[in-house]
This record gives structure tokens, sequence and C-alpha cells, in this order.
């Protein structure tokens, strides 16, 4: 705990001398010139590597604990940390410029990771010069499959490549082998020697490092990008690149289409180059209002808004893990009302999200209800109850006392006013999510979400992800892909509406039968279309047992409470509506009729280490 | 019809038919790009505004000579709102097609600088495309925070061609400056389809006082190092109140047209920290006692401050407090010009006795504090320092009006008789 104020305190100092000191040659020269027009700015630009030099020195060096690479004598990686970057490093470098346009590390001690390997190798374009090296073990999970895309590359070793051997390549893609070394380990417990290999790669001209796509503004955007990064695959093709200007079809009448909208993104260029695509295709997007708000002075997710021709802004990390996305989100928040400052709302979006179609259609038809209906609290695209085994229309709407984020509108005033004053200081070290669902924030309004969600989660790589973690809760979530769905009865979500809706619902449902269980298929009868109720235990309001275990059992969100409005859950089983009530605690309790017992569900017994909730809840969002 | 102005006609008189003939271009190039311009020169404004009246009435009427944009000048200056055009290469290498080179300034966007530590990339402020011997200066204007459109100085960087044009002779860009949203008209004016501002005398108003001053947010910030912020509950409260309050009272004064600044406390707290100061307790602002009106105390009334108290009386010593939400109290000094100096008073109740607080002379600015467009001195630092002395960086708690200011002085006793005008209390 010291430590990391320790460490926050100190990089806070750091960065604001930083800040300070370049900001003070801008001012000066301000006030110096202010008459005569001159600005002293220097404005150097220094090129990155010596670009007329034919010949590169490249250092590779592989061993149980640290690997490095050095490129005329500039270390381009180096990982000693303890327990982390396990596995096979790979760098991808310009083969006319020495530019590092890569960097990767495949985990092939676990399973599935050389799959990803050889995605990625496949996607790098001829010519490229390739380094790998292998840091603690490599070759447990690789299999033949990537040994053989290894030997294909010119490498003699791979094939053969064993249990804590050590090894380092070096080799221009569908070319030359400019060095490999390789050490084998003696001994089943043991590792093998440390490898350095020192080599030389001959540099090629520009233009044979480049395709020739027609002179347009977007190629000229494209080579850019192209010439300096490389894995994204397609639109650095030099026979067919993919489009990178997407035109979907305008919205009529479109009422977000002076909407800001903030992209809050970290360092995974991959993801927010996956995320812009979708955005940029969906109907009625409006690029001029996208700004992407980088966490660090990271280049490439730089390269990738570039490319899409999007305006980027980067934030120098302040604090760290949680408080640091937290000090992220409000500084793109601030900015981006400084920056539209006759928006009423924005539009908030993460680099992990796939966006849908209708994305902006669904917010047209919806966004009246945020500017006019007190009670509410936000927009958002996301049910977190909303999987391919419970979600059903795409044209109905729920009021839910939980805040999902994962694509939401923010209404200007309740940041402005309620917000941003007493957003949570660096030291807090808390998740902006979680503070911004607690009731002293919310206050008893409440979000609107699709049955059918508009944005999909698939980022699984983050600070609270793991592919577990994505696997069981994520990747089953639906996803809306059905172009201009007209929303029902969007008037009806207005407070007083609602309640009018669900008793309307409650008074057409059917009960159930509640001697069944309720986690079985035949609970729900084998109709479609139909609305029918179930009545569970419910004490009082906090009390969530009996929910818990049946969001468990019917394989939806459980770790914390999601998608409640007054003691009600609505999704859907097998094409049925499915309401279920918490009895006595909700006021819609009146509608259970005498005869029915709410059925009770009990917890199981705590297991020893079980995943702390706090925790993980918070993992949804980063 | 451009044929109506050919270069021997406009060489008779004096005149330039190049500037008409580049100004042309130079509309076709924008308007084959969509890019919405209006007409901001003040030397052609200032010929149209004489005839205002006729060109409204007409607005598609030919000329009979050309009469505004062929007086011999060495740029004409157009605006652009950043937010009606992207930013496409396009019109760039059109214009090259034309013949025009162009230049392009860029510079930090000051709609980030308040932030901590974000760093956007650069906005184009001014661009200039230069065709035989005349060039067209497009200022462009942001939308910033306080319903007010900004622009930019205009500053060349080292590697820039000092003499692409003689940059000196420039209306715009000595000073970043702060306008209204113009309402516009479309015209026609020799012959040549431009908007301008829907009152050009206005707007030539406007211009002789659109100095803008950006807040010194790195000093707030080494500021904050020094003294961090109070982040409690109560000055978040109090913030949020002052802020109100302001907003309500800028808007009552904007209402009567009565000019005003930020004075004492909330001068101090934009200049020092770009924000209220939470341990103030009240709002300041500061009128020249020649804009007072005797609307300003029913409008307040009426926009629900009621009146707390009133001292001194128009012809001395004049001050004004309203009550304001949950004790936050908006308190309203007159300023009265001398020679070589301003004052304002101060009277303290229980003994008639006056006080003077002088300071040097001083014109006003436009700035940004907390999302509004309003005025503060330009010399700030002196005006600070006349009130605060040297000493104003260091935040101090314990105030009092009648002793703590540096430039205050004693000013004798109200007569007696006096004391039920120029001393009210509510």
């Amino acid at each position: 705990q010291t430590g990391a104020v320790l460490f926050l305190l100190v990089t806070v100092i750091v960065n604001i001398k930083l800040i300070l000191d370049t900001r003070r040659a801008a001012y000066e020269e301000e006030e110096e010139s202010a008459q005569d027009y001159d600005d002293d700015m220097l404005n150097v630009e220094v090129p990155r590597h010596p670009v007329n030099k034919k010949v590169l020195d490249v250092e590779v060096y592989s061993s149980r604990s640290k690997v490095y690479v050095a490129v005329d004598g500039t270390t381009v990686l180096e990982d000693e940390a303890r327990e982390q970057g396990r596995g096979i490093h790979v760098i991808v470098l310009n083969q006319a410029t020495g530019h590092v346009m890569a960097k990767r590390v495949f985990d092939t001690y676990s399973p599935h990771e050389d799959e990803a390997m050889v995605l990625f190798l496949n996607m790098v374009a001829r010519g490229r010069i390739l380094i790998f090296t292998i840091k603690d073990e490599g070759s447990f999970h690789l299999k033949d499959t990537a040994k053989n895309v290894l030997k294909s590359l010119g490498s003699q070793v791979a094939p053969f490549l064993s249990w804590r051997d050590m090894w380092t390549f070096v080799g221009k893609k569908g070319g030359e082998v400019y060095g490999e070394k390789h050490a084998k380990s003696p001994a089943l417990s043991t590792w093998g020697d440390p490898v350095l290999l020192k080599t030389e790669v001959h540099l090629t001209s520009v233009e044979d490092a480049e395709c020739h796509w027609p002179d347009t503004e977007l190629n000229r955007r494209r080579k850019r990008f192209c010439s300096k990064v490389e894995g994204y695959g397609s639109v650095c093709s030099c026979k067919d690149p993919t489009p990178i200007e997407f035109n979907p079809d305008p919205l009529k009448d479109n009422k977000v289409f002076d909407v800001p909208v903030a992209v809050i993104a970290g360092n995974r260029p991959n993801y927010l180059y996956r995320m812009l695509r979708s955005l940029l295709s969906a109907q009625g997007v409006n690029p001029q209002m996208i700004t992407v708000f980088i966490d660090g002075y990271y280049e490439e997710p730089m390269d990738v808004v570039e490319l899409f021709g999007l305006s980027g802004i980067q934030h120098t990390p302040i604090s760290i893990k949680n408080a640091r996305v937290s000090q992220h989100y409000k500084a793109s928040l601030t900015a981006t009302f400084n920056l539209f400052p006759d928006a009423k709302f924005a539009v908030v979006l993460e680099e992990d999200l796939d966006i849908s179609i209708d994305f902006f259609s669904f917010l047209s038809q919806s966004i009246h209800l945020l500017e006019e209906d007190e009670s509410l609290y936000c927009i958002s695209a996301w049910n977190d109850q909303g999987y391919e085994h419970t979600a059903e229309d795409p044209s109905l709407l729920y009021r839910v006392e939980t805040m999902p984020g994962l694509g939401w509108v923010l209404r200007k005033n309740l940041y402005k006013d309620e917000l941003e004053p007493k957003w949570p200081t660096p030291e807090k070290l808390w998740d902006w999510d979680m503070w911004m669902r607690m009731p002293e924030q919310r206050k008893g309004r409440e979000c609107i979400i699709p049955d059918i969600s508009r944005s999909y989660h698939f980022g699984i790589v983050g600070l609270n992800m793991n592919g577990y973690f994505h696997e069981a809760y994520f990747k089953k979530h639906k996803f809306n892909t059905v172009p201009n769905v007209q929303l029902k009865n969007v008037e009806s979500l207005r407070k007083d509406a609602y309640e009018t809706e669900i008793h309307r619902l409650l008074g057409e449902a059917e009960v159930l039968d509640h001697s069944k269980n309720p986690c079985e298929d035949s609970f729900v009868p084998d109709t479609e279309g139909k609305v029918y109720v179930m009545f569970i235990r419910m004490e009082q309001e906090a009390d969530f047992t009996t929910w818990t275990q049946l969001a468990k059992c019917l394989h939806i969100w459980d770790l914390d409470v999601r998608g409640n409005h007054k003691g009600l859950w609505r999704l859907f089983r097998k094409k049925n509506h499915f309401l279920v009530v918490g009895v006595p605690a909700s006021p819609y309790s009146s509608k259970k009729p005498s005869s029915v017992t709410p059925i009770y569900m009990e917890p199981p017994a705590k297991e020893e280490g079980a995943v702390a909730v706090p925790a993980v809840a918070a993992a949804e969002q980063t | 019809n451009g044929a109506a102005f050919s270069k021997g006609r406009g060489s008779q008189s004096g005149q330039d038919s190049t500037r008409w003939h580049v100004v042309r271009k130079f509309l076709g190039l924008i308007s084959s790009h969509n890019i919405p311009v209006y007409l901001i020169d003040p030397l052609i404004l200032g010929l149209v505004d004489k005839d205002i009246a006729q060109i409204r009435s007409s607005p598609d009427g030919p000329s009979p000579h050309c009469k505004y944009f062929c007086a011999p000048r060495d740029f004409t200056t157009f605006a652009l709102l950043d937010k009606t055009w992207k930013h496409e290469v396009g019109l760039f290498r059109t214009a090259e097609k034309m013949g025009f080179q162009w230049l392009k300034i860029l510079n930090k966007d000051p709609r980030l600088d308040g932030m901590d530590d974000l760093s956007g990339m650069e906005i184009p402020l001014h661009y200039i495309f230069k065709l035989a011997s005349h060039a067209i200066h497009l200022v462009v204007f942001y939308e910033r925070s306080g319903n007010y459109l900004w622009h930019g100085p205009l500053r060349l960087k080292q590697h820039m061609d000092r003499k692409f044009v003689p940059f000196r002779k420039l209306h715009f860009g000595r000073y970043p400056g702060a306008y209204e949203k113009p309402e516009l008209l479309h015209v026609s004016i020799d012959d040549l389809k431009v908007q301008i501002p829907k009152n050009p005398s206005s707007f030539l108003e406007e211009m002789s006082h659109a100095r803008f001053l950006e807040c010194r947010y790195r000093e707030a910030r080494a500021f904050f190092q020094l003294y961090p912020d109070d982040a409690s509950l109560d000055a978040v409260e109090f913030r949020k109140k002052a802020k109100s309050l302001l907003h309500l009272a800028a808007l009552t004064l904007n209402n009567l047209g009565v000019k005003f600044w930020l004075s004492s406390g909330t001068c101090l707290g934009w200049y020092r920290q770009c924000n209220v100061i939470p341990h103030s307790k009240d709002v300041d602002l500061g009128i020249f006692i020649r804009d007072y009106k005797a609307e300003i105390i029913p409008a307040f009334q009426k926009a629900g401050l009621p009146l707390k108290h009133k001292f001194g009386k128009v012809e001395d010593s004049l001050e004004l407090s309203f009550q304001g939400e949950d004790d936050v109290k908006l308190d309203i000094f007159f300023f009265y010009e001398e020679d070589d100096h301003i004052w304002n008073g101060g009277t303290q109740a229980k003994s008639g006795k006056k006080f003077k607080y002088l300071f040097p002379k001083f014109t006003l600015c436009w700035t940004e504090f907390v999302e509004l467009k309003v005025h503060v001195p330009c010399e700030t630092l002196q005006y600070v320092e006349a009130n605060y002395g040297p000493d104003w960086k260091v935040p101090v708690k314990t105030w009092d009006w009648k002793s703590s200011p540096s430039n205050v002085q004693d000013n004798g006793v109200w007569p007696v008789d006096e004391w039920d005008d120029v001393i009210q209390i509510y």
C-alpha cells in the first residue's frame, strides 16, 4: 500500500515537472513574441532511426529470466520482469527503415497461443524482418502447425524446439535468414543456457517496402500507417486492401448526429482498430464528433486513430491501475465537453467493444427520454442479462436500476453539476464505474437498456479480464445485427408510463408452476411469444439470495445484481417473456396469487478461496 | 460575371481589380468544397456598413462599379467556423491547382489547455491563401464553453516563411479574440455573393475590444502543487453555488447591456488558480460608474437575488450587495475613473467610515471562467497586486476588507444626515 502511494506520488511529481518544463517553454515564447508574430518554439523533428544506413546491427538475447533485442544499439525490447513475458517474443522491423512495426509475445507454454502466433505471422507482409526470442519456456504448447510456419520462415531449429530450450532467430519473411541460435535444455528441471545472437540485416529501398496504391488522400493515410505498424491484416494488403472509409447509410432525422463520441482507449491498438471499424460502419455515425482518448503516450493507438482520419488525444497517465482508468475517464469526459461546448450529451465507448449497426439509430430514438425524464441516469447499449438464450426482442427497452456502461450516453449536466466536481481523486484507487453505481451518485435514477445489446464486449486482455472470465460471462452475449430496428413504444419508458406498462405485463402474465425446479428447462412451457411470471423470495430490497442462485443456474450474470427494476427482472426464456418478481420486497408482489409460495434457493456452502465479488464485478468495464 | 471589373476599368481610378479577382477565385474555391466562410474584413465591413440598408434591400442586385473589393489592400479577411467543415486535404489540392499558395498556422488547442496532462493534436488557427499580389486571411473560429467563439493568435514557427505576406498588417492574430456567435446575412456586393455579419457596425465594435486572455493554467497547476485544492464537500458545494450565482449575474447584467468584470477575490481566483476560491464566500464584480443603470437593482431582484445592502451613492463610493442562495453573496463594486488611476469605495456600516481602494488604470479583456465568457482587467497582474500586494500568490483565510488590501485608504466619514441614503441594509 505504502509502496503504491509512493510510486504514485513520484509518478505525479515527475509528470508535473515534465509538463511544467515544456509548458514554460511554450509560454515564454508566447509572451515575448506577441508583438511580432514569431514563434520560437523548437519544432525539430528527430528521426527515430538513422534512415540512410544500409545495414542494421541486430542483437537478440534469449534466457530463462530475460530477453532483449537491440537494433543498431537501441534496445527495442527488454523484458526481465518476473513471472511475466513467458513464451515467444516476436518483433517485426520495416525492411527499409528498420523501424519497429510490431512487438508481440505469445505465451506458447499455454494452449492456443501458438494459433494466435500463426495468425499474426500470416498477417505480416512479405519482406518484413522478423525477430524471435524465447523467454523462460515457449515450446510446451507449440504445435506442429506453428512449428511448420516457423520452419517455412527459414528456421532450422523450430521443428525440434523442446522444453525449456532457449532460441533466437532473425529472418526476412519470404526471404533470407540472418541468423539463428539455440541452446538445448539439458534436463527437465533446468533451462538451456542463455543465447545471444548478433547479426546484420541489409535494408532495402523504401520503394521496395511499400505497396503501389493509387495516390488518394485515403491511400496516403494507409501508406503512412502500413509503413509503421504490422499485424492489421488486409488493410495493408498491396493487392486488395480493405477499405478504411465506410460511408454507412445516414439516418433519417438523426437526433444524435451532433452528439460527441468519446472512445476511451489504452494500449490495445488491435482492439481499437476492430472497434473503430465497427463504429465507423454504424449507420448514422458522424466521424467528426469522434475523439479517441488514449491513456498514455502510445504511438500505435494514435497510428490507428490517424489511419481512420479521426482525432485522438493522449493523456499522461496519472495514478495506477483502477484509479488510472478512473482519472483517464474523467479527463476524457471533461475534454469532450470542452471540445463540444454545445453538446448536451456524450456517447462513451471503450476500445474493446463492437458497435451494432443500429447503435446510433437506437440512441436517436431514445435520447429525448434522457433529456426529458429527470429520473434517468443513462442510456446504455448493453444489457447485462442479454445472453443468446435470454434476449429476444431487438425493439424492446427496459428501465434498470443498475448502470451497465459498455457503450452509454451521459448527460452533460449530470457530469458537470454532479459527477465532475466530486469525481474520485487519484489516491482513492476506485473504479469509476463502481463509483458511479454507488447510491450517493445514482440517487435512485435508472438507465434505459435494450433487450438485445447494441454493443459487444470482445476484449479478453484487460485489467480485470482473462480468457476464462470472458468465456463465462461475455462470449454468449447477444448482439444486434439487424439494421434500422424500430424501437417499440419508447414513450412507455418514462417513469410513470413504465409502471403502467409493467402492471399491464404482469396482468397479462401467466403464473408458472412453482412446484417445478426453476433451473430446469421444463419450468417454462414449450411456447413462443407468451409472458410468464415467477415469484422468488426477496425479504428486503437488498436480499438477492435467491436471485443470485437463479441467475447462476440460468447462466446469466451472477457476480453482482444487474438489470433489476423495483425487485423485478425481465428476460426471455425459450422465446417467451419471463418475469421474475422478488416477494415481498418488490411493489409488484401484490400480483402474486395467494396460493403461490415464492421460490427460495439456498446459496451453496462457501467454498474456500471463492472469487471475491467486488474484485471481478468491475471486470466488465475494463 | 467577372468581366464587369476588367483590369482596364479598375486601374483608372486607382482601383485594384486584382484583389477582386482573387477574392472571387477564393469564393469559388471554398464554395466548391461547401465551406461556409463569412467576411470579417474590417475595412470592407466599414464601407459596407455605410450602405447596409441598400445592400440589405437588394441582396442580389448588380453593382454598377467595384466599390468594396477593389481598394488596393494586401489582405481580405474571412472567418470560418471550425465545426462547419471537415478538415479535408482536397481543398488545398484544389487551391494549388487554381494557383494559390497557402500557409496553415497550427497551434495547441486551448480547449484542452486547462486539462491536466492532455495533449491533443494541434488545431489550425489561421490559413493564408496567396495569389499574385493579394492574400486571403482565413481566421478559424472555435466554439468554446461559455457559448462564444474564439480565434487564436497567429504565431509563426521557426521554419515558416516570414515574408510569405506582410504579417504585421493583418487585422486578426496579434492576440486571440472572443466573439459572440454572429448572425449572418447573404449579400451580393461588387457582384460577389458573400456572407457578412448581419450587423457590421456591432461586429466592428465587438472587434475593437475582442482581445482574449487565456487562464494561466500552468501557474494554476503550480499553485495547486504548493497548496492542494480543497476537495471537501463544502468546497464543492460552494463552487457550484458561486458558479451558478456568477452565471445568473452575468445573464442579468448582459441583458441590461451593463459591462462588468471579475473583481477582488473572484478575479484573484481566476488569475491564481483558474477557479473559484472555495473559502472566499462571495462573488465580486466590478462595473464602471459610467455604465451604472438604475435598472440594475430591480433586475437582480427579479432574478431572485434580493438587495442585501447598498452603500454610497452614484456620485461617490457606490457598492451593491445581493443575497444569493445559502449565504453566497454577490458584491458589485462601482469604479470611478480619474486621470491617472481608478478607484472604488467602501463603507463601514456601523461607523459610517469611508474607504478608497486605488488601482492603476486598466482596460478590459475577455476570458473564460467557469464556462462563462467574462471580462477581466487585461493588466490583471497590476490589478491583483494593487489589491492583494506582492504576496497575492499565498492563500490567506482571514481577510479584513478594511485593512488587509494593499490599496486601501481612509476616505473620511459619511455625514450623519446622509446615512439613511448611503448606508442601506436589508
